[in-house]
């Protein structure tokens, strides 16, 4: 089970890293969401699934919507530039 | 309109049913402008000064001459008293204000720290929280709480009152998004070109949905909130718990809302629901729990009877209070999204 | 003898969905069209999840275990081409050009 858990640990520090350095807004919530993932896998390995459970549905799924959301109102999105030329 | 219906306005009950509606009070607002202008045409000095000396006596050149002099340094006088709270009154304000906000925070600063000394060092292996506490929960959780799962058993019932908290802020959190980002309601009077406009694309967007996603979404939608509803309701026996099965729901109402626009989840799911929903479960958790307040945050015995650990009906008070937990969060999570996406519900 | 015939197929079946995973992601970094890369990620959620999904019920065996798993298949089959459907209908709606100039696709 060890080398599981370090190789999650490994893509879970490289996913927060990712997160800060990538410069595309979109990438880096992406990354955010993978980055939620692997913690809910990490919180099932240390037996606690009730966070794992609510990571998995706040982290993974309406942190990021929100996020999104955001962005198409601050118009960060690559469509929205599209649209406006149309 | 008849006495009886005015006094029936000026209720309490009147207005707290309009409140909890959250309608425009339109009799009450009425009423209030024309207490304002009321108001204003009372206190303006000018009009008083004016109306004081309208009736000047015409009895000889000398008297008419000291009361228009006396007139001019009224008004000079009745100026000077309308624009002081604008130069003057302000500044003071200002200045108490920041004192104010200075000695408050000064004064919670303290108190923290006061509180620090006391605690013990911090990862200390004697510490009681270390040894204790946890033995207590592992050891006396199921026969003190009725819970299967110790973590919602220390959740909702030797820290329920924390988990109170925690709801609060999310309700509170919900406020303050409302206050920020909600245009629906002050759009009549004063809208910019630019939300008019977003809002058209909004409705352009819905026009065009997806049929796969609404078929995909018509099986969908019912299986999220089977399994949320099992989530919470299952929450004192296997992992889970309000928190996170109102997370899922939330989740099931974006995904309808998505799917099937606005109109069709406004037939069931409003403003209105939302204020009514949250409000209830959070004076429901509040009532249920708020006495232990009175008892020294003590709140363990209850006359609720634990049941036999493992039943559904079982745990005393959590299964209420998971259930008024899940609802805030489920209420918020929707509420978050359709006051980012379209500022407001 | 049963024991090791069911471990043997268990073993092809989770090779051949690790195998179909690592094409589609070989299929994403090496595709550059935006549909190219969004076929290529679909693999994963149908494929390579099914081929997954059979090694473990066979590993399981007959139990209630077995219809949970199916019931993951059954929602994730339900609900990822949909998402990648959405993904894909986005991308034709708001980047034409290229759309022209790399395939066919029916504008709707």
């Amino acid at each position: 089970m060890t080398p599981f858990v370090y190789g999650l640990l490994t893509f879970l520090l490289a996913c927060a890293i990712a997160v800060s350095l990538s410069k595309d807004l979109l990438n880096s919530i992406i990354i955010f969401m993978s980055y939620s993932l692997i913690m809910s896998m990490i919180w099932i390995l240390l037996e606690s699934p009730d966070l794992a459970i609510t990571e998995a549905a706040v982290g993974a799924g309406i942190t990021s919507v929100l996020f999104f959301v955001t962005l198409r109102k601050i118009h960060a999105l690559k469509e929205e530039e599209y649209e406006q030329e149309e | 309109m008849s006495k009886k219906n005015e006094k029936y306005e000026s209720t309490l009950w009147y207005r707290l049913k309009y409140w909890v509606n959250g309608e425009e009070e339109d009799g009450i607002v009425e009423k209030e402008t024309d207490k304002y202008e009321a108001h204003l045409k009372r206190v303006s000095v000018e009009d008083r000064v004016y109306r004081a000396f309208s009736e000047i006596p015409n009895d000889g050149e000398e008297e008419r001459a000291h009361y228009e002099e006396l007139r001019k340094e009224l008004l000079e006088l009745s100026k000077r008293y309308e624009t002081w709270p604008e130069k003057r009154g302000v500044k003071i304000f200002n200045r108490i204000y920041q004192v104010a906000a200075v000695i408050l925070c000064v004064f919670i600063i303290g108190i923290l720290l006061v509180t620090v000394s006391y605690l013990p060092e911090f990862g200390n292996k004697d510490n009681p929280s270390n040894n204790e506490v946890s033995e207590r929960y592992i050891e006396k959780g199921l026969e003190e709480t009725g819970a299967t799962n110790i973590v919602t058993g220390m959740i909702l019932d030797y820290r329920a009152f924390d988990t109170l908290g925690e709801s609060h802020v999310l309700f509170i959190g919900a406020c303050a998004v409302l206050i920020l980002l909600r245009v629906d309601q002050v759009k009549k009077e004063n809208t910019t070109k630019e939300e008019i406009e977003e809002a058209n694309t909004e409705e352009i967007y819905e026009k065009d949905e997806d049929t796969i996603l609404k078929k995909v979404a018509f099986f969908l939608v019912p299986t999220i909130m089977l399994f949320g509803i099992y989530v919470i309701l299952n929450g004192h026996l296997s992992p889970g718990g309000g928190f996170s099965g109102g997370a899922i729901i939330g989740a099931g109402l974006i995904l309808y809302l998505n799917a099937f626009g606005y109109k069709k989840i406004q037939r069931f799911f409003t403003y209105k629901t939302f204020s009514r929903i949250s409000i209830v479960s959070l004076l429901c958790y509040a009532c249920t729990k708020g006495y232990s307040f009175y008892t020294g945050a003590n709140h363990l015995e209850s006359i609720v009877p634990l049941g036999t650990p493992g039943a559904i009906l079982s745990g005393g008070f959590i299964l209420l209070l998971n259930i008024c937990v899940g609802m805030v969060v489920a209420c918020t999570m929707y509420a978050f999204y359709t006051l980012f996406r379209k500022g407001g519900m | 003898m049963f024991e090791w015939i069911r471990f043997g197929i268990v073993v092809l079946f989770l090779f051949g969905g690790v195998i179909a995973a690592c094409c589609a992601v070989y299929g994403v970094y090496r595709f550059h069209f935006v549909l190219n890369r969004m076929h290529a990620a679909a693999i994963i959620d149908t494929l390579a999840l099914l081929l997954v999904i059979i090694a473990l019920i066979i590993c399981s065996g007959l139990s209630f275990q077995m219809l949970k798993l199916l019931l993951v298949l059954g929602f994730l089959w339900f609900a990822s081409p949909v998402s990648s459907h959405l993904i894909s209908r986005l991308e034709v709606e708001s980047e034409q050009e290229i759309v022209r100039k790399e395939c066919e696709v029916e504008k709707r």
